[in-house]
Protein backbone atom coordinates (compact mmCIF):
# COMPACT_ATOMS: atom_id res chain seq x y z
CA UNK A 1 0.00 0.00 0.00
CA UNK A 2 2.92 2.33 0.69
CA UNK A 3 3.87 2.41 -3.02
CA UNK A 4 0.38 3.45 -4.17
CA UNK A 5 -0.28 7.08 -5.00
CA UNK A 6 -3.32 8.81 -3.53
CA UNK A 7 -6.37 8.71 -5.83
CA UNK A 8 -7.15 11.91 -7.70
CA UNK A 9 -9.94 13.09 -9.97
CA UNK A 10 -8.07 11.45 -12.86
CA UNK A 11 -7.63 8.07 -11.18
CA UNK A 12 -8.79 5.25 -13.42
CA UNK A 13 -10.67 2.35 -11.86
CA UNK A 14 -9.93 0.10 -14.81
CA UNK A 15 -7.43 0.70 -17.61
CA UNK A 16 -7.84 -1.47 -20.70
CA UNK A 17 -4.54 -3.00 -21.77
CA UNK A 18 -2.81 -2.60 -18.39
CA UNK A 19 -1.22 -5.99 -17.77
CA UNK A 20 -1.67 -5.69 -14.00
CA UNK A 21 -5.38 -6.27 -14.52
CA UNK A 22 -6.74 -9.52 -15.77
CA UNK A 23 -8.87 -8.19 -18.61
CA UNK A 24 -11.07 -11.26 -18.96
CA UNK A 25 -11.75 -11.72 -15.23
CA UNK A 26 -12.60 -8.03 -14.79
CA UNK A 27 -15.04 -8.14 -17.68
CA UNK A 28 -16.75 -11.37 -16.64
CA UNK A 29 -17.17 -10.27 -13.02
CA UNK A 30 -18.56 -6.90 -14.17
CA UNK A 31 -20.99 -8.63 -16.49
CA UNK A 32 -22.00 -11.06 -13.74
CA UNK A 33 -22.91 -8.10 -11.51
CA UNK A 34 -24.95 -6.62 -14.36
CA UNK A 35 -26.78 -9.95 -14.67
CA UNK A 36 -27.65 -9.95 -10.99
CA UNK A 37 -29.24 -6.53 -11.45
CA UNK A 38 -31.06 -7.88 -14.51
CA UNK A 39 -32.30 -10.73 -12.31
CA UNK A 40 -33.73 -8.13 -9.93
CA UNK A 41 -35.67 -6.67 -12.87
CA UNK A 42 -37.21 -10.09 -13.42
CA UNK A 43 -37.86 -10.40 -9.69
CA UNK A 44 -39.91 -7.21 -9.83
CA UNK A 45 -41.86 -8.57 -12.81
CA UNK A 46 -42.51 -11.86 -10.99
CA UNK A 47 -43.72 -9.91 -7.96
CA UNK A 48 -46.08 -7.88 -10.18
CA UNK A 49 -47.31 -11.07 -11.82
CA UNK A 50 -47.97 -12.65 -8.42
CA UNK A 51 -50.02 -9.61 -7.40
CA UNK A 52 -52.05 -9.44 -10.61
CA UNK A 53 -52.66 -13.19 -10.90
CA UNK A 54 -56.18 -13.11 -9.41
CA UNK A 55 -59.65 -13.43 -11.01
CA UNK A 56 -60.33 -9.83 -9.90
CA UNK A 57 -57.42 -8.56 -11.99
CA UNK A 58 -58.43 -10.74 -14.92
CA UNK A 59 -61.44 -8.38 -15.21
CA UNK A 60 -63.62 -11.02 -16.83
CA UNK A 61 -60.87 -12.03 -19.23
CA UNK A 62 -58.89 -15.27 -19.21
CA UNK A 63 -56.84 -16.36 -16.18
CA UNK A 64 -53.60 -18.33 -16.24
CA UNK A 65 -55.22 -21.78 -16.35
CA UNK A 66 -57.09 -20.78 -19.53
CA UNK A 67 -54.10 -19.53 -21.51
CA UNK A 68 -51.04 -21.57 -20.50
CA UNK A 69 -50.21 -25.04 -21.75
CA UNK A 70 -47.62 -26.84 -19.56
CA UNK A 71 -46.92 -29.48 -22.22
CA UNK A 72 -46.14 -26.89 -24.89
CA UNK A 73 -44.09 -25.06 -22.27
CA UNK A 74 -42.07 -28.25 -21.76
CA UNK A 75 -41.08 -28.24 -25.46
CA UNK A 76 -40.00 -24.65 -25.01
CA UNK A 77 -37.99 -25.75 -21.96
CA UNK A 78 -36.19 -28.38 -24.03
CA UNK A 79 -35.54 -25.84 -26.81
CA UNK A 80 -34.07 -23.18 -24.52
CA UNK A 81 -32.00 -25.67 -22.52
CA UNK A 82 -30.80 -27.25 -25.78
CA UNK A 83 -29.81 -23.83 -27.07
CA UNK A 84 -27.90 -23.06 -23.87
CA UNK A 85 -26.15 -26.43 -24.02
CA UNK A 86 -25.18 -25.92 -27.69
CA UNK A 87 -23.73 -22.48 -26.93
CA UNK A 88 -21.90 -23.83 -23.87
CA UNK A 89 -20.45 -26.62 -26.03
CA UNK A 90 -19.35 -23.92 -28.49
CA UNK A 91 -17.23 -22.44 -25.69
CA UNK A 92 -15.73 -25.91 -25.11
CA UNK A 93 -14.73 -25.90 -28.80
CA UNK A 94 -13.28 -22.42 -28.21
CA UNK A 95 -11.26 -23.86 -25.30
CA UNK A 96 -9.76 -26.32 -27.78
CA UNK A 97 -9.07 -23.49 -30.26
CA UNK A 98 -11.54 -24.84 -32.86
CA UNK A 99 -13.19 -21.96 -34.72
CA UNK A 100 -15.35 -24.25 -36.86
CA UNK A 101 -16.72 -26.14 -33.88
CA UNK A 102 -17.41 -22.88 -32.09
CA UNK A 103 -19.36 -21.56 -35.08
CA UNK A 104 -21.39 -24.79 -35.39
CA UNK A 105 -22.32 -24.63 -31.69
CA UNK A 106 -23.40 -21.00 -32.01
CA UNK A 107 -25.50 -21.67 -35.11
CA UNK A 108 -27.23 -24.62 -33.40
CA UNK A 109 -27.90 -22.40 -30.39
CA UNK A 110 -29.46 -19.73 -32.64
CA UNK A 111 -31.71 -22.28 -34.39
CA UNK A 112 -33.02 -23.70 -31.10
CA UNK A 113 -33.51 -20.19 -29.72
CA UNK A 114 -35.61 -19.32 -32.78
CA UNK A 115 -37.72 -22.47 -32.19
CA UNK A 116 -38.26 -21.34 -28.59
CA UNK A 117 -39.24 -17.83 -29.70
CA UNK A 118 -41.58 -19.17 -32.38
CA UNK A 119 -43.60 -21.03 -29.70
CA UNK A 120 -43.79 -17.95 -27.49
CA UNK A 121 -44.63 -15.46 -30.23
CA UNK A 122 -47.30 -17.82 -31.61
CA UNK A 123 -48.93 -18.03 -28.16
CA UNK A 124 -49.00 -14.28 -27.68
CA UNK A 125 -50.18 -13.59 -31.25
CA UNK A 126 -53.01 -16.13 -30.85
CA UNK A 127 -54.13 -14.51 -27.62
CA UNK A 128 -54.03 -11.03 -29.16
CA UNK A 129 -55.94 -12.25 -32.22
CA UNK A 130 -58.76 -13.42 -29.91
CA UNK A 131 -58.99 -9.99 -28.30
CA UNK A 132 -56.99 -11.04 -25.25
CA UNK A 133 -54.05 -8.72 -25.80
CA UNK A 134 -51.95 -7.07 -23.13
CA UNK A 135 -54.47 -4.23 -22.70
CA UNK A 136 -57.37 -6.62 -21.94
CA UNK A 137 -56.71 -6.85 -18.20
CA UNK A 138 -54.15 -6.25 -15.49
CA UNK A 139 -53.41 -9.96 -15.41
CA UNK A 140 -52.77 -10.15 -19.15
CA UNK A 141 -50.56 -7.03 -18.97
CA UNK A 142 -48.37 -8.76 -16.36
CA UNK A 143 -48.36 -11.98 -18.39
CA UNK A 144 -47.40 -10.31 -21.68
CA UNK A 145 -44.72 -8.13 -20.06
CA UNK A 146 -43.12 -11.09 -18.28
CA UNK A 147 -43.06 -13.29 -21.40
CA UNK A 148 -42.01 -10.45 -23.72
CA UNK A 149 -39.20 -9.26 -21.43
CA UNK A 150 -37.72 -12.75 -21.50
CA UNK A 151 -38.26 -12.97 -25.28
CA UNK A 152 -36.49 -9.63 -25.80
CA UNK A 153 -33.54 -10.93 -23.78
CA UNK A 154 -33.49 -13.99 -26.04
CA UNK A 155 -33.56 -11.72 -29.10
CA UNK A 156 -30.60 -9.71 -27.78
CA UNK A 157 -28.72 -12.96 -27.17
CA UNK A 158 -29.35 -14.10 -30.76
CA UNK A 159 -28.10 -10.74 -32.05
CA UNK A 160 -25.00 -11.04 -29.86
CA UNK A 161 -24.33 -14.55 -31.22
CA UNK A 162 -24.56 -13.25 -34.80
CA UNK A 163 -21.98 -10.58 -33.90
CA UNK A 164 -19.69 -13.28 -32.47
CA UNK A 165 -20.06 -15.32 -35.67
CA UNK A 166 -18.55 -12.32 -37.47
CA UNK A 167 -15.90 -11.44 -34.87
CA UNK A 168 -14.43 -14.93 -34.42
CA UNK A 169 -13.21 -15.28 -38.04
CA UNK A 170 -12.23 -11.58 -38.12
CA UNK A 171 -10.19 -11.36 -34.91
CA UNK A 172 -9.63 -14.96 -33.79
CA UNK A 173 -9.71 -15.85 -30.10
CA UNK A 174 -8.10 -12.71 -28.72
CA UNK A 175 -8.76 -11.23 -25.25
CA UNK A 176 -11.78 -9.23 -26.36
CA UNK A 177 -13.46 -12.02 -28.29
CA UNK A 178 -12.87 -14.57 -25.52
CA UNK A 179 -14.27 -12.20 -22.87
CA UNK A 180 -17.36 -11.57 -25.02
CA UNK A 181 -17.85 -15.28 -25.59
CA UNK A 182 -17.65 -15.95 -21.84
CA UNK A 183 -20.05 -13.10 -21.05
CA UNK A 184 -22.48 -14.35 -23.68
CA UNK A 185 -22.26 -17.84 -22.13
CA UNK A 186 -23.33 -16.42 -18.77
CA UNK A 187 -26.05 -14.32 -20.42
CA UNK A 188 -27.40 -17.29 -22.34
CA UNK A 189 -27.34 -19.61 -19.32
CA UNK A 190 -29.15 -16.87 -17.43
CA UNK A 191 -32.00 -17.05 -19.96
CA UNK A 192 -32.45 -20.75 -19.14
CA UNK A 193 -32.48 -19.92 -15.42
CA UNK A 194 -35.18 -17.28 -15.91
CA UNK A 195 -37.18 -19.65 -18.10
CA UNK A 196 -37.15 -22.38 -15.42
CA UNK A 197 -38.60 -19.85 -12.92
CA UNK A 198 -41.13 -18.61 -15.49
CA UNK A 199 -42.15 -22.10 -16.59
CA UNK A 200 -42.68 -23.36 -13.06
CA UNK A 201 -44.47 -20.28 -11.78
CA UNK A 202 -46.59 -19.29 -14.77
CA UNK A 203 -47.08 -22.55 -16.69
CA UNK A 204 -47.21 -25.08 -13.86
CA UNK A 205 -48.49 -23.35 -10.75
CA UNK A 206 -50.86 -21.34 -12.93
CA UNK A 207 -52.17 -24.37 -14.84
CA UNK B 1 -9.51 -12.37 -9.60
CA UNK B 2 -7.41 -14.88 -11.39
CA UNK B 3 -3.89 -14.04 -12.45
CA UNK B 4 -2.93 -12.56 -15.81
CA UNK B 5 -2.54 -14.85 -18.82
CA UNK B 6 -0.91 -14.10 -22.15
CA UNK B 7 -3.04 -16.74 -23.90
CA UNK B 8 -6.74 -15.89 -23.43
CA UNK B 9 -7.67 -19.54 -23.96
CA UNK B 10 -5.61 -20.43 -20.87
CA UNK B 11 -7.90 -18.31 -18.68
CA UNK B 12 -9.50 -20.41 -15.89
CA UNK B 13 -13.02 -19.49 -16.98
CA UNK B 14 -12.26 -20.83 -20.45
CA UNK B 15 -10.57 -23.95 -19.06
CA UNK B 16 -13.50 -24.72 -16.75
CA UNK B 17 -15.77 -25.40 -19.75
CA UNK B 18 -16.60 -29.11 -19.93
CA UNK B 19 -18.86 -30.93 -22.37
CA UNK B 20 -19.79 -33.56 -19.78
CA UNK B 21 -20.80 -30.91 -17.25
CA UNK B 22 -22.98 -29.02 -19.74
CA UNK B 23 -24.69 -32.18 -20.96
CA UNK B 24 -25.26 -33.21 -17.32
CA UNK B 25 -26.77 -29.75 -16.69
CA UNK B 26 -29.13 -30.19 -19.66
CA UNK B 27 -30.20 -33.71 -18.68
CA UNK B 28 -30.69 -32.94 -14.98
CA UNK B 29 -32.77 -29.82 -15.66
CA UNK B 30 -34.94 -31.57 -18.28
CA UNK B 31 -35.52 -34.54 -15.93
CA UNK B 32 -36.46 -32.27 -13.01
CA UNK B 33 -38.79 -30.18 -15.17
CA UNK B 34 -40.28 -33.38 -16.60
CA UNK B 35 -40.99 -34.61 -13.07
CA UNK B 36 -42.60 -31.26 -12.23
CA UNK B 37 -44.71 -31.51 -15.40
CA UNK B 38 -45.96 -34.99 -14.41
CA UNK B 39 -46.92 -33.68 -10.96
CA UNK B 40 -48.71 -30.74 -12.61
CA UNK B 41 -50.66 -32.88 -15.08
CA UNK B 42 -51.83 -35.39 -12.45
CA UNK B 43 -53.72 -32.72 -10.45
CA UNK B 44 -53.96 -35.08 -7.45
CA UNK B 45 -52.20 -33.04 -4.76
CA UNK B 46 -53.62 -30.31 -2.53
CA UNK B 47 -52.60 -26.85 -3.81
CA UNK B 48 -50.13 -26.19 -0.96
CA UNK B 49 -48.36 -29.55 -1.35
CA UNK B 50 -48.32 -29.13 -5.12
CA UNK B 51 -46.66 -25.69 -4.86
CA UNK B 52 -44.10 -26.99 -2.38
CA UNK B 53 -43.23 -30.05 -4.49
CA UNK B 54 -42.98 -28.18 -7.79
CA UNK B 55 -41.09 -25.33 -6.09
CA UNK B 56 -38.64 -27.86 -4.62
CA UNK B 57 -38.03 -29.43 -8.03
CA UNK B 58 -37.45 -25.95 -9.49
CA UNK B 59 -34.98 -25.15 -6.69
CA UNK B 60 -33.08 -28.35 -7.49
CA UNK B 61 -33.04 -27.41 -11.19
CA UNK B 62 -31.67 -23.95 -10.33
CA UNK B 63 -28.99 -25.48 -8.09
CA UNK B 64 -28.08 -27.87 -10.90
CA UNK B 65 -27.72 -24.93 -13.30
CA UNK B 66 -25.62 -22.94 -10.82
CA UNK B 67 -23.12 -25.76 -10.43
CA UNK B 68 -23.20 -27.43 -13.86
CA UNK B 69 -23.91 -24.53 -16.24
CA UNK B 70 -22.41 -21.50 -14.45
CA UNK B 71 -19.75 -23.64 -12.77
CA UNK B 72 -20.05 -21.70 -9.51
CA UNK B 73 -17.68 -22.98 -6.84
CA UNK B 74 -15.24 -21.62 -4.30
CA UNK B 75 -12.23 -21.56 -6.62
CA UNK B 76 -10.29 -18.31 -6.83
CA UNK B 77 -11.67 -17.59 -10.30
CA UNK B 78 -15.31 -18.03 -9.23
CA UNK B 79 -15.53 -17.08 -5.57
CA UNK B 80 -16.73 -13.49 -6.09
CA UNK B 81 -19.51 -14.59 -8.38
CA UNK B 82 -20.73 -16.97 -5.68
CA UNK B 83 -20.42 -14.33 -2.96
CA UNK B 84 -22.30 -11.69 -4.98
CA UNK B 85 -25.04 -14.22 -5.80
CA UNK B 86 -25.45 -15.19 -2.14
CA UNK B 87 -25.65 -11.52 -1.18
CA UNK B 88 -28.27 -10.88 -3.88
CA UNK B 89 -30.51 -13.90 -3.09
CA UNK B 90 -32.11 -12.22 -0.03
CA UNK B 91 -33.03 -9.27 -2.26
CA UNK B 92 -34.97 -11.61 -4.57
CA UNK B 93 -36.81 -13.15 -1.62
CA UNK B 94 -37.53 -9.78 0.01
CA UNK B 95 -38.79 -8.26 -3.26
CA UNK B 96 -41.22 -11.06 -4.09
CA UNK B 97 -42.11 -11.97 -0.49
CA UNK B 98 -42.87 -8.47 0.74
CA UNK B 99 -44.77 -7.53 -2.40
CA UNK B 100 -46.98 -10.61 -2.18
CA UNK B 101 -47.47 -10.13 1.57
CA UNK B 102 -48.44 -6.46 1.17
CA UNK B 103 -50.91 -7.12 -1.60
CA UNK B 104 -52.32 -10.18 0.13
CA UNK B 105 -53.18 -7.92 3.07
CA UNK B 106 -54.62 -5.33 0.70
CA UNK B 107 -56.56 -7.98 -1.17
CA UNK B 108 -58.14 -9.39 1.97
CA UNK B 109 -59.16 -5.96 3.29
CA UNK B 110 -60.31 -4.15 0.17
CA UNK B 111 -60.90 -6.53 -2.74
CA UNK B 112 -64.07 -8.23 -1.58
CA UNK B 113 -64.89 -10.79 -4.24
CA UNK B 114 -68.45 -12.05 -4.83
CA UNK B 115 -68.83 -15.51 -3.26
CA UNK B 116 -69.69 -17.17 -6.60
CA UNK B 117 -66.61 -15.72 -8.32
CA UNK B 118 -64.38 -16.72 -5.41
CA UNK B 119 -65.73 -20.26 -5.43
CA UNK B 120 -65.21 -20.61 -9.17
CA UNK B 121 -61.67 -19.31 -9.12
CA UNK B 122 -58.50 -21.34 -8.81
CA UNK B 123 -56.24 -20.61 -5.82
CA UNK B 124 -53.28 -18.29 -6.39
CA UNK B 125 -50.53 -17.05 -4.12
CA UNK B 126 -52.72 -14.11 -3.07
CA UNK B 127 -55.57 -16.32 -1.92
Amino acid sequence: MANETAPTANTQLFRPGYHGHNQISARTLGFWLYMLSDALLFTALFASYAVLDTPMNAAGGPVASQIVNPIEGFWQTIAVLGSVTCYSLATVAMKNGKRGGTAVGIIAAIVLALVFLAFGVNDLATLAAHGDGMDRSGYLSAYFVLILTHAIHMGVGILWMLVMLVQIPLFGFNDMVVARMLNLRMFWQFQATIWVCLYVYVYMIGA
Amino acid sequence: MAGSHSDPLAHPEVRQGSAMRYIAGFVSTVVLMGAALIVTMRHDLPYQSFVELVGGLAALALFSQATLFYGLDISRAQIWKGVSLILTLPLFIITVGLTVWMFQSLNQRTMVMPTSAAAASQPTLLQ
